[in-house]
Order: structure tokens, then C-alpha cells, then sequence
């Protein structure tokens, strides 16, 4: 039986010692990587928009204290003569050449082979005062009207940064000065004087990175000179030497080409003053291969240098979390941010992609037992039985929570319906999470917008009206009471989902074109391809492809509100309209048993049920659709369709009014594509039919599944290759992108105690399985005891 | 002497079992999807009603009566008491001890299943005819084929409903679905031949070879059950052999040795021999029945025991023995 995952006790003296010091932030006194905000020194200065934090609605009431905080306690930063008189994006890339050559701090740690630590930053917008005058007026109207849609529950939206994957490869195979050269002769090509200058920044920021990464191999060759230990001063100088090389000069060996993907990688956190959140590494197997290839073959690297290489560059990344450290306990535990790693997969060409170099990383996720990177596996259908079977032991291992798993097929089929070429189709990577998108030439702001599919079934309801405060939402689609069919509901349902839509993409529109205007990031547009030969920023339209993602939450929650409509009121006749809606503006107060029967006796999303599973086909075809036809103005970036839903399952929870699939105001709406909590109960094959049936080609993003299972599932090699094959028979029938649970004691206690929200809940003793919420509570008692056991 | 009370209607052995069962209508318990233990792959078992033993250990003991039944949820019930007001035999009471059933007046008709506002009731036996069945079970063709899985035929016993079994078979086998039965045997040879052709794989019980004892705690015939077997080894269908080990009736020596080599010497079809360690997750159901389960406070077995006997089979000659199932924990 699995053990519950830790670290592998086999990891080197080095890395053991480097990730203990990760965790024990409170005792680090000499190194955090807390934000360090840097100034103009103007009165007028901004250092933060709350548009880049438009997701969280958790933050909206800190922002203020947010803003003056880091502007008391900003570092000033010396600017240099005719500062004021350069364009907005020179002005920013010269204040960010500025700090990371001269004032982010340089720090190495003792025994570390990849460094670069300080990276959590943030940076002044730069702005006149002209500027912040005009941007003020934008971002505070913009931020008034999300709000108020906020606050009724349609939405939450911004122009959040991270969330792309930027040209890593490029930066490996050319190095920043072939960068620059490129950006160069695309200058001379335009005429037009903007596009000119805004190449001139870019070239600008690039050149910061040469003195940023000589700062770290002084710092080194510094380190060395005191250095007793002789191996550790050979490694210093040889740390000297790659950060003399990298990024600026093309990468030659496996430890270079990780110091610059490293760089180049934390100073997208630094230029973009957001740590960490969907700044994804793409096909990280893919493009590292050939440095590990040609070490192996020539003898200069061992597979073990090349592991414990890795691991050093694993811990990196978690240092993100620093800037939370007082805030959250467990730093790094209690949340996800998802620099990304994808791995495995088809090639361009179609051919299985997986190398030495996969099979490594798996190694490196099982014994590393760390949150970030964070890690999606491409599975295709030429994917081998050995690999997936290797795949399926790190999820037992692990306990399913080292990485989500991405279906090949099923995301490119989204990818080419989006209309990307077919070679960057097969080319994918995956962003934050399970977020589908091209490599370095897309960014397709996959958290940027997130509706409420739920709450058009409330404004149908009440005509358009917020239940709970009475403000008028959205225009009125007719007395309910009066609908002759379940046609005439439904049409309704879309007329409301189509208005809140439009409010939505409004308001994201506004984010999209506030940030395009006034805050160009230059460094980054370096990284994605598009942006000099338009001359425009990463931000403004620049890359090849330009998207907005659009995440529904709530899915399954309406689809099931539309049944239990359909069924009880039309089909049936049941109940009436009438006491539908009464029961649900009192919140089924006193109406214990029409809930009920509306909770348990409709059909439900999940359990390979047409009559249900139809509808929520019509609902996610019908807005994934109507997105895709609606361009953001300023930027022309296209919105395309996903389910991410990240939390806003909770947020939105009550802001939604009582719903008529028998949910109460305030519980929890259905997250991504699952069924609502409990209501799958015909196991995992119909929860992957019913996900099948969305026809998820219009939701290019891909879609969050999530399945529990036992660990009795997984136990010995006869189940795991059912479970493989059940891998295998998702990328047929399923979704695009799943992640394994596994079933904890934890779970198990609270269905002992809420057995309604468990109802689904089934749980195997070897050779045996059983509904848990059915069983008497002794034998759920040594259920519980056995898996606490066996985890 | 029988152990399990005979609740509703049970399978009588000595009538003609064809008039028992409605031509082309099952009656089906159960069918559950993302079966990972009877059988090859990934399956849909299939639960049928009526047995015609009446096993002490019985693990499935709403699969005895041939009649629907009605079962009582306690989590679920809001004590709403639309059933009692809709039966018509008057058979529901709430008390204070939960929902009294007089299984006596109950007809299984199910409108107080249909009144129930919460799912608290339910008719445990629901009738298909082959295409409900077919609709249902072909769902989930595409994780039989990436897993050389199928559908399993269970119990109950799926063998007494054989006019269903020879409507269903053929229909399955023109679909290229791999079909397994998973029986106690313990019915005529007569049924078995109308269906052998369609059958890709019999899970067949073993759970005693004494005959005494196998009449005493199963209320079977013991030889019609082992000459069904070497009939089916001779047909050459491939059989998975299982023992229940059930402490103080099957977990003896002899019982796991005389049963291994009865497999040795006469089953040559036989693929692999399956030793199920005895659990007691079905306590539940017994309550919910209104039945008497002569095992609830039996102990589970310990691991080694089941190890024990897993080697015993091996010495017997046999090359595939697996044991299953949840054993004792450290400590109990």
C-alpha cells in the first residue's frame, strides 16, 4: 500500500540541505524573497494595478492599504537624464535595466548550482502625471463597475499577468544578444516611429540582463576566493563561469541551459512584479533534451549530476511563495501557482515525444515531493504502455497530487478549432494548470475573466434582478410564470446568460485596454514571438496569437437547474412555477422537502444521463460560441471559452441565490467541469462520458476534471493497469485535461458526518466496493482507520 | 438447517426454474459500472436477483429473493412521511428505531419510493428487457476495449435467469463485448448449454468441497456443482475459480487443499484461483433487509493466514493463486 508522499530519502546532501532551507522561511533571516517595491520617487507614483489582481476577489477590500504600503515602502531608484521624455515603454524597460542592474539584490546560497533568488518585486509604472491622472480615471471607473457586478455574483475579471510560456527556447538557442540582433534588423523594418521606439525598449530591456547575470558570477567568483572547501570552489567558479555565458550567449551544456532558462524565467516575475502565478516553462522536456543528449553522449554530465541539476533548479522556483511567508503558515502548501512544466506528449511532427529526459523528470517529481513547478503530462494515443504505466505509479506514489494530466487529442482538437496552425497545435504546452495555449507566441490570459453560468438561471427567475439586494442586473426576459415550455425557459436562460456575457466582456475588454495602454512590458515581449516584427508589447496585441480566456464556473450547477426545471415543472408538472420561485427567494426556508426532491429526484450532470447531459452540452456550446465571436477592442485580442474555475466555485457561492437543482445560497457551485458535489453516483466511466458529451473543441482552453479514487484502485499492478487503461479510454471519450485524487481519511470523515454531499462516494476494500454515506458508521469507522493506514 | 431467513421470494429447487423467470424481462439489482474485480479489464457487472443457495456468508443478501425489496436509508430520510401516507398496504411505520418495513404486507410496488422526496427509499430490483440493458452496459465500450474488459453477469445468481441470459448473450457477443458469469454452480447442466457458446469466461465458485457441510451452509447440491464445472473445463471456457474464505466454514486446510486439487486434477480450463478474504461491509444491508446475519460479529482474517493459504493452492500444483480482499489490521 502507499505510503503518504514525501521526499525521497536517496536525494543528494546538497539538494536535502537547500530544500530544508526553502521551508524553514521563519529562520532564512538572511534571505526572503519578499516584494521589494521600487520607485520613481514621484509623488504621483503607482506601483500596483488592481486590475492585475481583478481575480482575487479575496484582496478587493486590501487594495488601497495594498497600493500605500509598497509605495512607503519603496526603494528610490536613481533614473537617468531625459528619463521624463522617453516613450511610456522605454521609460519602463530603462526602470527595469535599472534595478536588475543595480539594485535587486544578488544572493547565492551555500550549495546551490542554478542561483538567481531575488525576483519578487514591485516596480513603478513609470508613469507621468499626466499619465496617472488619465489611467486613475480608467482603472478606478473600470474597477467600480466589476465590482458591482462582482457583488451580485455575474462575474469577476482583470488583465492578470504570468499565464504564458514564453520563448525559452529561443533564449537557448541564440541567447538574448541573438535576440537582439533579431530585434535589430526588425527595427530598421519599420517606419513607423512608435514601432520603432517600442523596439528600442525591448532591445533596452534585454541588454539588463547581461549586467544581472555578471552581478551573480562576481558575486560567485567572490564566494570562491573565500571558499575552504575545494569542491565547493570548483562548483562556485564554474557557476561564474556559466553566468558570465547565460543568457547572453547561447547555451552549450545541460547546467547552462538551466542557469538560463532560470534567469531568463525569474526576470518575467521581476519585470512583471507578479510572483510566479501561470508562468509556465511549455515543453520543458522537449527543449532541454538535446543539452542532456549531447553531456550524456560526450561524457561530460552523468545522469545523477543531471537529477541533482534538476532538483536544484526545482527548489527555485518555490522561493515564489516568500512573499506570503508571514501571511501563510505552511508557505508553498497552502497554495498553487503554477509555474508550469509540460512534459511528454506528441512532437510536432506527430510522433511520441517522450525522451530519457522525461522518464528523468518523473524521477525528479516523485523524490522531490515539491509544489513547484507545477507539472501537466501530455498523454496521447502514441503515448507507450511502459511510459503511462510509469506515469500511473508516480500517481500512486504520490497520491495524484504531483501533476494533472493532459489528453492530447481532445486539446487539440480545442487548439485547432481556435484556428492555430496545425504544427503549434501539436506543439501545445499547457499554462498554470491545464490551460491549452501556444509556446512563446500566445498568451492567451487564461484567468482574466470569470462568469457565473449559475446566475443566469437567478436573473431568469426574478427577471433580472438580484435576488438578494434587488438591483436590476439585467433586462427583463418575461414573467417566468408565464413560459408555456421548458424552450421558452431556456431561451430565456440564454438571453440572460448572453447580457451577463456581454457585461463580462465588457468590463475585461476595459482591463485589457487599461494595461495595453499604460503598462507595456517590454522584456517579456522579447520572449514571444510577433512582438518586434509588429512593434507592438506582449500586452497590446504583439504575439501571433491573441486570445482572452473566458473560464465559466458553475457549469454543472446550471445544467442541473435546468433539468430540475425541465422535469418538475414542464415534463412532469409537478410543482408550478410559481412555488419554484417562491421556494427559491426563501432560500427553501420551510420547503425542506421540495428541496429534497429537486436535490435527489432530477437528473443530474455526471452520470451519462442525456436528458441532463444534453443541456449542459447547449449551455457550454452556446457561450463558448458566443465568446469566440466577440474581439476585446483596444487590443483585438479574441475571448475564447475554458473551465478553469479556480475558486470562484466559492467566491460566487453567496452572491447565487438558492438555485433549482436544490442547492442553498451560499453551498458551494459546481468547479470546472464536475458534477455538482455528490451527484455523480454511476462512478468514474459516466463521469468521463458526461464530459465527453460537451464537445469541449469549443472550449480551446480545455476544461478542469477532477476524480477521486480509493488507493485499494491502484494497489498492485493488476489494478494499475486498469487504471491505466481507464487513462487510456478518457483521451477517447473524455475531456481535456484530469487530475487524480486520491480518497483520504480526511474525506472519509467528513461524508461520516454529511453523507448528502458524499452521496457518490464510493470506496473499495480490496475486492469489494461500496456507496460509503450506505454503510453503518462502525465499518465506515475501520474504512476510515484502514486508508488512514494505507496512505 | 438453514442460517439466512427466507425473506420475500426465494428460489425453490425442486420447481421447473424456467417458468420462474419472464421471458426476455431481467430482474437486476444492480449494474455497476468501473468493475475492477470480477473479471479481466475494465466491466460492467451486472447484479441479478434470486439465488438458489442461501450461503451463511452471503455478501450479497438482496441478490437472494427473486422479488424486488424495499430498503430504508437512514442518512437520508427527513422523516417526511409522504410513504407512509401513499402505501396502500399500510406496510411503513417511523418509529423511534427508524423506518419498520413489514416486508409481509409489501408489495414492491415502489410509489412510496416515488413519494419519497429524499431518496430515502429504494426498490432494490428493477426489471430490463435485453436493449434497457444492452443501452446501458454498451455505454462504456471504449474503456472495455483499452482494457481487455467486458460485462460480468453476478449475483445473485445470474444462471436462473437464463431465458434473459440467452436473449442478452448473443446480443452482447454480435456487439464483440467479452461476457463473463460469475455463478455458484449450483444450477442444472441444462442451462449452462444454452448459453456456453456466448460466454467468454465463468467465474465459478468454490466453496466447499464437503458435501455435508456445503448442505448445511449453502443448502446445495455440492456434486451438481462440481460436475458443472468439469463440464464447462471440458467445453474449454476459460474459468477463474473462487473461494470465499469465510472464518470457521471455508478457512480450513483441507477445504483450500481438497478444493486445489480438484482444480488440478479435473478443471484444465481453469486460468487462475481466486482466494477472497471474508468482509463484512455487507452488515449494512442485512440490517436494511430486516435480516439476521449469522456473521456480523465475525473477525476478519489475518494476512498471513490468507498467505498460508494462498501457498497451500500452490503446492496443490497451481500456478495463478491470488487472494484478495481486507485483512486484519496491525493491532486488532
Amino acid at each position: 500500500m502507499a505510503k503518504m508522499w514525501e521526499p525521497s530519502e536517496e536525494l543528494s546532501d546538497r539538494v536535502k540541505k537547500l530544500r530544508t532551507e526553502y521551508f524553514s522561511f521563519y529562520d532564512r533571516e538572511y534571505f526572503r524573497n519578499e516584494v521589494m517595491p521600487f520607485t520613481t520617487g514621484t509623488d504621483w507614483d503607482q506601483l500596483y494595478s488592481y486590475h492585475d489582481w481583478g481575480d482575487v476577489p479575496e484582496l478587493f477590500n486590501y487594495f488601497a492599504g495594498i497600493t500605500d504600503s509598497l509605495k512607503s515602502m519603496a526603494i528610490k531608484v536613481d533614473l537617468p537624464e531625459n528619463f521624463w521624455n522617453e516613450s511610456s515603454a522605454t521609460r519602463r524597460a530603462v526602470f527595469f535595466k535599472k534595478v536588475i542592474e543595480e539594485y535587486l539584490p544578488v544572493k547565492i546560497l551555500d550549495g546551490e548550482l542554478i542561483v538567481g533568488s531575488y525576483f519578487s518585486t514591485a516596480l513603478s509604472k513609470c508613469f507621468t502625471k499626466k499619465e496617472v491622472k488619465k489611467w486613475w480615471k480608467e482603472e478606478s471607473k473600470w474597477l467600480k463597475e466589476m465590482m458591482r457586478l462582482h457583488e451580485v455574483g455575474v462575474m469577476n475579471c482583470g488583465a492578470i499577468s504570468g499565464h504564458i510560456v514564453p520563448d525559452y527556447k529561443k533564449v537557448l538557442e541564440t541567447g538574448f544578444k541573438g535576440i537582439k540582433e533579431e530585434i535589430e534588423k526588425q527595427m530598421e523594418g519599420h517606419d513607423e516611429e512608435a514601432k520603432r521606439d517600442y523596439c528600442k525598449s525591448m532591445i533596452i530591456a534585454i541588454e539588463g540582463t547581461k549586467r544581472f547575470a555578471e552581478r551573480y558570477a562576481e558575486e560567485a567568483e567572490q564566494l570562491a576566493e573565500n571558499e575552504k572547501n575545494e569542491q565547493r570552489k570548483k562548483e562556485l567558479l564554474e557557476v561564474a563561469r556559466i553566468c558570465r555565458k547565460v543568457p547572453w550567449e547561447p547555451a552549450e551544456t545541460f547546467h547552462e541551459a538551466l542557469q538560463s532558462v532560470w534567469f531568463t524565467h525569474m526576470l518575467i516575475m521581476a519585470a512583471e512584479s507578479y510572483p510566479g502565478p501561470g508562468l509556465s516553462h511549455g515543453r520543458f522536456d522537449q527543449y532541454m533534451y538535446p543539452y542532456y543528449k549531447k553531456d550524456i553522449e560526450e561524457g561530460r554530465l552523468t545522469k545523477e549530476f543531471a537529477k541533482e541539476l534538476l532538483e536544484c533548479f526545482w527548489i527555485k522556483h518555490n522561493y515564489a511563495y516568500d512573499f506570503m511567508g508571514f501571511v501563510g503558515v505552511k508557505q508553498g502548501i497552502t497554495s498553487g501557482f503554477g509555474q508550469l512544466m509540460t512534459i511528454g506528449g506528441i512532437t510536432k511532427e506527430g510522433k511520441d515525444a517522450v525522451n530519457e529526459l522525461t522518464w528523468l523528470l518523473l524521477d525528479v517529481i516523485d523524490d522531490m515531493n515539491m509544489l513547484e513547478p507545477k507539472r501537466n503530462i501530455r498523454i496521447s494515443k502514441k503515448t507507450s504502455d511502459e511510459f503511462l504505466m510509469r506515469v500511473c505509479e508516480s500517481i500512486r506514489k504520490t497520491q495524484g497530487s504531483a501533476f494533472l494530466l493532459n489528453f492530447d487529442e481532445n486539446s487539440i482538437k480545442g487548439l485547432l478549432w481556435e484556428g492555430l496552425s496545425e504544427e503549434d497545435a501539436m506543439d501545445y504546452g499547457v499554462v498554470g494548470c491545464l490551460e491549452n495555449t501556444a509556446q512563446g507566441k500566445d498568451r492567451s490570459g487564461t484567468v482574466d475573466v470569470n462568469p457565473n453560468l449559475a446566475k443566469p438561471v437567478e436573473l431568469v427567475l426574478s427577471n433580472g434582478r438580484d435576488m438578494l439586494t434587488g438591483k436590476r442586473v439585467t433586462s427583463k426576459t418575461g414573467s417566468p410564470e408565464k413560459f408555456l415550455s421548458y424552450e421558452e425557459f431556456e431561451k430565456a436562460y440564454f438571453e440572460q446568460l448572453d447580457q451577463c456575457m456581454g457585461k463580462t466582456l465588457e468590463s475585461a475588454s476595459k482591463a485589457d485596454e487599461i494595461r495595453a495602454k499604460y503598462e507595456p512590458t517590454p522584456y517579456l515581449s522579447t520572449l514571444v514571438e510577433g512582438c518586434a516584427e509588429k512593434g507592438k508589447d506582449v500586452r497590446n496585441g504583439g504575439p501571433i496569437y491573441n486570445f482572452i480566456t473566458v473560464e465559466g464556473v458553475g457549469l454543472a450547477t446550471a445544467a442541473d437547474s435546468l433539468a430540475a426545471v425541465k422535469k418538475f415543472v414542464y415534463d412532469d408538472k409537478q410543482i408550478t412555477m410559481e412555488e419554484l420561485i417562491e421556494a427559491i427567494k426563501d432560500n427553501f426556508e420551510g420547503k425542506e422537502n421540495l428541496r429534497r426532491m429537486l436535490s435527489t429526484k432530477a437528473p443530474k450532470y455526471g452520470n451519462d444521463d442525456d436528458y441532463v447531459d444534453s443541456i449542459a452540452r447547449n449551455i457550454s456550446r452556446h457561450w463558448t460560441e458566443e465568446v469566440f465571436t466577440h474581439t476585446s477592442p483596444y487590443t483585438g485580442r479574441r475571448f475564447r471559452g475554458g473551465y478553469l474555475s479556480w475558486n470562484y466555485f466559492i467566491d460566487f457561492a453567496p452572491l447565487t441565490a438558492a438555485t433549482p437543482d436544490g442547492r442553498l445560497r451560499g453551498t458551494y457551485l459546481s468547479n470546472g467541469i464536475q458534477p455538482v458535489q455528490g451527484k455523480d453516483k454511476k462512478g468514474p466511466t459516466a463521469v468521463i462520458r458526461s464530459a465527453g458529451k460537451l464537445g469541449l473543441e469549443t472550449v480551446p482552453n480545455g476544461a478542469s476534471q477532477v476524480i477521486a479514487f480509493s488507493s485499494a484502485s491502484l494497489e498492485d499492478e493488476e489494478h494499475l493497469k486498469k487504471f491505466a487503461s481507464l487513462l487510456r479510454a478518457y483521451g477517447e471519450v473524455g475531456g481535456t485535461s484530469l487530475m487524480i485524487n486520491m480518497i483520504d481519511p480526511e474525506t472519509l470523515k467528513d461524508a461520516q458526518k454529511r453523507p448528502e454531499e458524499y452521496d457518490n462516494l464510493v470506496v473499495r476494500v480490496t475486492g469489494y466496493n461500496a456507496y460509503f454515506a450506505t454503510l453503518g458508521k462502525e465499518i465506515q469507522d475501520e474504512i476510515i482507520a484502514r486508508e488512514s493506514h494505507a496512505v | 438447517m438453514l442460517k439466512v431467513p427466507l425473506v420475500g421470494k426465494q428460489f425453490d429447487g425442486n420447481k421447473d426454474l424456467v417458468s420462474e423467470t419472464r421471458k426476455s424481462e431481467g430482474m437486476i439489482f444492480n449494474v455497476q459500472r468501473y468493475s475492477t474485480e470480477d473479471g479481466p479489464g475494465i466491466r460492467t457487472t451486472v447484479f441479478m436477483k434470486g439465488c438458489p443457495l442461501k450461503c451463511i456468508w452471503c455478501q450479497n443478501p438482496e441478490g437472494l429473493s427473486t422479488e424486488p425489496e424495499l430498503m430504508w436509508y437512514q442518512t437520508r430520510c427527513v422523516a417526511a412521511l409522504e410513504c407512509v401516507k401513499v402505501c396502500q398496504e399500510e406496510a411503513l411505520k417511523l418509529t423511534e428505531d427508524g423506518m419498520r418495513i413489514d416486508r409481509g404486507k409489501c408489495t414492491g410496488c415502489g410509489e412510496c419510493v416515488k413519494a419519497c422526496p429524499a431518496g430515502a427509499l429504494e426498490l432494490i430490483g428493477k426489471t430490463y428487457n435485453a436493449e434497457e440493458l444492452l443501452d446501458e452496459v454498451l455505454r462504456d465500450r471504449a474503456f472495455y476495449d483499452k482494457s481487455n474488459g467486458g460485462v460480468t453477469f453476478g449475483g445473485g445468481e445470474p444462471m436462473l435467469q437464463i431465458d434473459f441470459l440467452e436473449d442478452v448473450l448473443p446480443k452482447l457477443k454480435e456487439a464483440n463485448i467479452h461476457v463473463a458469469i460469475d455463478t455458484c454452480g449450483a444450477v442444472p447442466w441444462k442451462y449452462f448449454e444454452r448459453i456456453i457458446d456466448y460466454v467468454d469466461l465463468f467465474l465459478f465458485d468454490l466453496k466447499l468441497l464437503d458435501e455435508e457441510k456445503f448442505r448445511e451452509y449453502t443448502g446445495g447440491n455440492m456434486c451438481l456443482v462440481t460436475d458443472n464445472a468439469r463440464e464447462i473445463s471440458s467445453h474449454k471456457i476459460p474459468m477463474w475459480i473462487r473461494t470465499p474464505i469465510i472464518p470457521g466454514y471455508t478457512d480450513d486446510k483441507e477445504n483450500i487443499e481438497g478444493i486445489s486439487q480438484f482444480i488440478n486434477r479435473n478443471l484444465a480450463s481453469a486460468q487462475r484461483y481466486d482466494l477472497l478474504a471474508f468482509n463484512n461491509m455487507c452488515k449494512s444491508k442485512y440490517g436494511r433487509l430486516d435480516m439476521n446475519w449469522e456473521l456480523k460479529h465475525a473477525r476478519l482474517i489475518g494476512k498471513e493466514r490468507m498467505e498460508e493459504f494462498k501457498k497451500i493452492a500452490e503446492d496443490a500444483g497451481l500456478s495463478t493463486v491470488r487472494w484478495s480482499g481486507p485483512t486484519k489490521m496491525e493491532g486488532d
